[in-house]
């Protein structure tokens, strides 16, 4: 059995370097399908005997984005489009492009008539709860297959995408379990691991990826818990994917024992089922997920229920909130967001966040500042 | 509902004004917009509910059902004209809302939690309607004021297009959150749906769109009739009360208005019209007279305004009224947009355009520069940019805006030069 | 027991400040030199304050960085965030202070503060330089005058002209315009002023505001930025002749506290 040293050491050599990866499947002779956030169904193109990459921008300025965008849009969508300009995304076959934000829906169309690679298109409905919103869905994937069909150039058999959904659903039972050992153990998986071993997954096939995390996962159940002096934070937000930004989670003992982030937890809450249609079960999959800013609710109050839970679940003394500059789905959510937390007995931390981020100052500051907050807090308790 | 609409009938009739002279068609506009929101008041008063719609979510429901709603775009472009949205956005902000957010919804979310409005005034919801074929902004938007109240919330989806046609099966389920808001509605006010009353303020729907394109096709003439900006006063009778024939009344009036002014050679741009441009974007509102001095002082008429056309829903049945409210400028494709744009620019024979960098509008500013690219590569023409904001004063800078549209009347200068040499 | 002598030092983005404490109650010596993190300023504020005190580093018991260079301050055993040592000098000075507003060089932050003196909450301005010092030396520079200079023009304005735009660059823009158009400088500074307030008011209505309400920073001894700000804000604003020198008060207090804690411990 691997070591937990060695495990996380392979995670974090594909994290850093998904060229590698996209360069290992193509010698391979598998296509890759990059898929842009949000909710991709990743199973199909698994089905077709593809490879989805996943697309979260990269750390950089856009320069040949900005072609394309003004200066108020998100770094994700700019770094993504900045990444089809600039080479980054060669060897893609195509790209899955969905568009749940104000943000996406033009990015979508600079995408298709800027960028040198095909695109696929998804529109995700929001009613997805209803009858007529699961048909729709399901004949967008419907479609979707089609379109994947003609790259990969087979066809896809209801089996194959049964079989993609069985490796999915592992998938995520790993990665949530996983997430559940890190809270039980704080202190043992350091937060840039944490983020490294998520992130692998979107440039690793899902079963290599599992293999590999139950791997890890077994000798995590195996190792002690950590004395552990530090806090517990869940973080929530679109992403934290600065390794520099991560370290100071790590420098101010600050462990993330939960987390509520789209590039991690959100896409990983609900599985689909594995008898029956499966396309159905992918329609009813996506109309099962919720909490989410960049998801209508139907109930209008299920986000700040579910905050409330993951925080006393995971026994948070605090949540940070990583606030992508000019998000405005997380920023419009950020009022009743706050109210969760300060109803859940927590401490709040909001941390603006952005790609082209090289000065962590402000939030060496604010991190800082909120473990000594939590400190304080702790004596005045005990 | 039916009732009331023939009272009204009775009165325009009574209305000593409506044999003799004709009363101006800017007046029998304003007076039916005040009509939306004073029937929405006394309808409150009398206890009855009352909604808040998305300026886009089919109208068509609430009129048929006799249901009173009012519009939160509408009120927050009104409180933004009259120099209230910096007002009634700080407050947003104090609640913890962002100012990179949408300046009309931080004012309708501020106006919901208590902020007194005295600019345009309206009733507290109810219920409200949200629909997204303007933006996914409405849809936390209308969360965020539902949760405030404690109210229902019925969500319109309408998918975003990549492509210039809308799928069959996207217009089944759009059909199908059609019937289910009627239901809602129905259950929520205890109304009962009358097909034959729907069909009637169907007439009525297309009858106003069909009368408001044909007044803004009025821009086509050269020398123009009118001062394209005088469209933008007219927005709030298609927002908000595309259904009702006085709305239809109106805007027949206004273009014959038009057409005779073209045969007496009138025109409300009272200045020379030495280039004629397409405005591209929402106006600012608080700074709709700053946007127009530069303008008249160098006789440069707005003829093509993409805004105010985006509002005429033309259909003939069912499936066709799901299809025209996919053609919002923010759910259509790039190719669709730019067709859209370049249309109205070579109907409406501009020079040049000018294209407004909206920091509320996401969605809209997003694909503005490959647009303009495009412009300028199809229709040969000068197109100059401005940063600014429909509702938020903080991000609008006039001599940034002074010096962009002096580049672009000295482009069009050029370009002008160079025609006459040839 | 002996005198303990402890130095709080602050790294700025523009200024290193400093402050020597007898006991963590009395103020001994301040200096302030006007440049901050990676210039010759924190050495040089270090050596005037001790000269000032007639000590030597050896005598502090404890040196404690704060502010944006701390890290970078070899001479400091310890150092903690200028948040904390804001709240904990504001603290020391008012202690009745339950809100505090600090606009420095490059950030500004709105600190609430427990009955007892704990930091329990804060929030810091983002993404532009609109609302903090930079905002009002980018237009003093305009106006060809010292940053200190504004407050004195500003109390002369006979009406205030409106600066609108939240944007830097915007209102650099604007301001120019305004000169050129012939307007009153006075007016324009009043004006300058005001913006500046209600930027920073905004920020500070996120986490809310309660008496008593204390300013700290430079920009604390503007009185018209003050005024401005307290009459958005609609509370009265406290501040002190060490208003720049908060955040090096409050870490020499927490290097005070440090000492008392170690002894304690080695008396154990």
């Amino acid at each position: 059995m691997a070591s937990i040293k060695e495990c996380l050491s392979e995670f974090a050599h594909v994290a850093r370097h998904p060229e590698e990866q996209l360069k290992k499947y193509r010698s391979q002779g598998m296509k890759a399908i990059g898929c842009t956030p949000y909710y991709a169904p990743e199973e199909l193109i698994e089905a077709a005997g593809m490879v989805p990459f996943g697309l979260w921008g990269k750390a950089g300025v856009p320069k040949k984005a900005r072609e394309y965008f003004a200066s108020f849009y998100c770094s994700l969508a700019q770094m993504n489009m900045e990444m089809a300009l600039d080479g980054s995304l060669d060897g893609l076959s195509a790209v899955l492009f969905s568009v749940l934000c104000d943000t996406l829906r033009p990015a979508s169309q600079n995408f298709k008539v800027g960028a040198d690679i095909p695109m696929l298109f998804l529109a995700h409905p929001q009613n997805r709860r209803t009858g007529y919103g699961v048909t729709y869905f399901a004949q967008l994937l419907e479609n979707l297959c089609t379109e994947l069909e003609k790259i990969s150039d087979r066809p896809i058999g209801e089996e194959d995408i049964r079989r993609a959904i069985r490796i999915y659903n592992e998938n995520r039972r790993e990665k949530r379990r996983f997430c559940t050992l890190c809270a039980e153990k704080a202190g043992l998986i350091s937060a840039v691991d944490r983020h490294l071993v998520m992130k692998a997954s979107y440039f690793m096939r899902k079963e290599e990826h599992s293999r590999l995390l139950r791997e890890l996962n077994q000798a995590l159940e195996a190792a002690a818990v950590p004395d552990f002096s530090g806090f517990r934070v869940v973080t929530s937000g679109i992403l934290l994917d600065s390794e520099k930004l991560l370290q100071l989670f790590d420098q101010y003992q600050l462990a993330i024992v939960g987390d509520d982030l789209a590039q991690e937890s959100r896409g990983i809450r609900v599985d689909a089922a594995e008898e029956g249609d499966p396309i159905r079960a992918l329609a009813l999959q996506f109309s099962r997920q919720n909490q989410d800013p960049l998801l209508y609710d139907p109930t209008i109050y299920s986000r700040s229920s579910y905050i409330k839970r993951l925080i006393r679940d995971s026994h948070a003394d605090g949540l940070v909130q990583i606030m992508m500059v000019f998000c405005d789905p997380e920023e419009l959510e950020f009022p009743d967001l706050s109210r969760a937390v300060s109803e859940a007995g927590a401490s709040l931390l909001k941390l603006s966040y952005s790609h082209e981020m090289v000065d962590f100052g402000q939030a060496e500051t604010s991190l800082e500042t909120f473990a000594a907050m939590l400190s304080e807090k702790r004596e005045m308790g005990t | 509902m039916a009732e009331q609409k023939g009272e009204f009938a009775e009165k325009n009739r009574e209305n000593p004004s409506a044999d003799g002279e004709k009363k101006e068609a800017k007046l029998m506009l304003r007076e039916v917009v005040a009509k939306v929101y004073e029937e929405a008041f006394e309808a409150k008063a009398r206890g009855e509910l009352v909604g808040w719609s998305a300026s886009k979510f089919p109208a068509e429901i609430c009129e048929t059902l006799g249901l009173h709603v009012v519009y939160p775009e509408n009120q927050a472009a009104g409180i933004a004209a009259r120099h209230g949205g910096q007002r009634l956005c700080e407050a947003a902000e104090a609640m913890g809302y962002d100012n990179d957010i949408c300046g009309y919804c931080r004012i309708s979310l501020a106006y919901a939690a208590g902020v007194e409005a005295e600019e345009r005034p309206m009733p507290q919801p109810d219920f409200v309607l949200c629909c997204n074929n303007i933006c996914n902004c409405m849809t936390k938007w209308y969360e965020n004021i539902a949760r405030m109240k404690n109210i229902p919330l019925i969500m319109f989806d309408v998918p975003y297009n990549n492509t210039p046609e809308v799928s069959q099966d996207a217009v089944d389920y759009m059909k199908g959150q059609f019937y289910d808001a009627i239901q809602q509605l129905e259950a929520i006010s205890g109304k009962k749906w009358d097909e034959q009353r729907f069909a009637e303020v169907c007439r009525n729907a297309n009858r106003s769109a069909k009368a408001w394109l044909k007044a803004c096709s009025y821009c086509s003439v050269k020398p123009s009739p009118l001062a394209g900006f005088d469209l933008f006063n007219h927005m709030a009778d298609i927002v908000t009360a595309r259904c009702r024939v006085e709305t239809a009344e109106g805007f027949e009036q206004l273009a014959e208005e038009y057409e005779a002014a073209v045969k007496e050679g009138h025109s409300t741009w009272h200045y020379d019209e030495n280039y004629r441009i397409m405005f591209e974007g929402i106006p600012c509102w608080p700074e709709l007279k700053k946007l127009f001095t530069p303008l008249k002082s160098k006789g440069i008429n707005t003829t093509a305004v993409v805004y105010a056309p985006a509002f005429g829903f033309v259909y003939d049945d069912l499936d066709g009224l799901m299809r025209a409210y996919c053609k919002a400028p923010n759910s259509v494709c790039l190719e669709t947009g730019v067709e859209w744009r370049e249309t109205l620019c070579r109907e409406n024979q501009v020079d040049g355009a000018l294209v407004h960098y909206n920091r509320s509008c996401k969605p809209w500013s997003g694909y503005m520069p490959e647009m303009e690219r495009r412009f300028r590569r199809d229709l040969q023409i000068p197109v100059v940019s401005f940063d600014g904001d429909q509702a938020d004063p903080r991000n609008y800078s006039d001599e940034q805006y002074q010096t962009r549209v002096e580049g672009l009347f000295e482009e069009m200068e050029m370009a002008k030069g160079r025609g006459e040499e040839n | 027991m002996d005198e303990v002598y402890t130095l709080g030092v602050d790294v700025g983005s523009t200024a290193s400040k400093c402050v020597i404490l007898r006991d963590g109650r009395e103020i001994v010596a301040l200096s302030l030199v006007p440049y901050g993190a990676g210039s010759s300023g924190p050495g040089r504020a270090i050596e005037e304050v001790l000269e000032k005190a007639g000590k030597t580093t050896s005598e502090m018991a404890e040196i404690l960085a704060t502010g944006y260079g701390r890290k970078q301050l070899t001479i400091a055993e310890q150092s903690m965030s200028e948040l904390s040592c804001h709240a904990r000098g504001a603290h020391f000075l008012f202690p009745g202070v339950r809100s505090v507003i600090d606009i420095g060089g490059q950030d500004v932050k709105v600190l609430s503060i427990g009955p007892n003196g704990m930091l329990e909450n804060f929030v810091m301005n983002d993404k532009c330089a609109a609302g903090t010092g930079r905002f009002l030396d980018v237009m003093a520079h305009i106006l060809e005058l010292r940053t200190d200079e504004l407050a004195d023009y500003a109390e002369c304005a006979q009406k205030e002209i409106i600066i609108s735009s939240t944007c830097t660059v915007f209102a650099e823009s604007e301001v120019i315009s305004q000169l050129a158009a012939g307007c009153d400088k006075a007016d324009l500074i009043r004006g300058i002023c005001v913006a500046i307030a209600s930027k920073v008011a905004g920020l500070a209505r996120r986490i809310g505001v309660r008496d008593e309400l204390v300013m700290t920073g430079g920009v604390a001894h503007n009185r018209a930025v003050r005024n401005a700000l307290a009459e958005a804000l609609g509370h009265p604003i406290k501040s002190h002749e060490y208003c720049q020198h908060v955040g090096a008060l409050g870490a020499a207090l927490f290097a005070w506290q440090r000492c008392h804690k170690l002894a304690a411990e080695n008396s154990n």
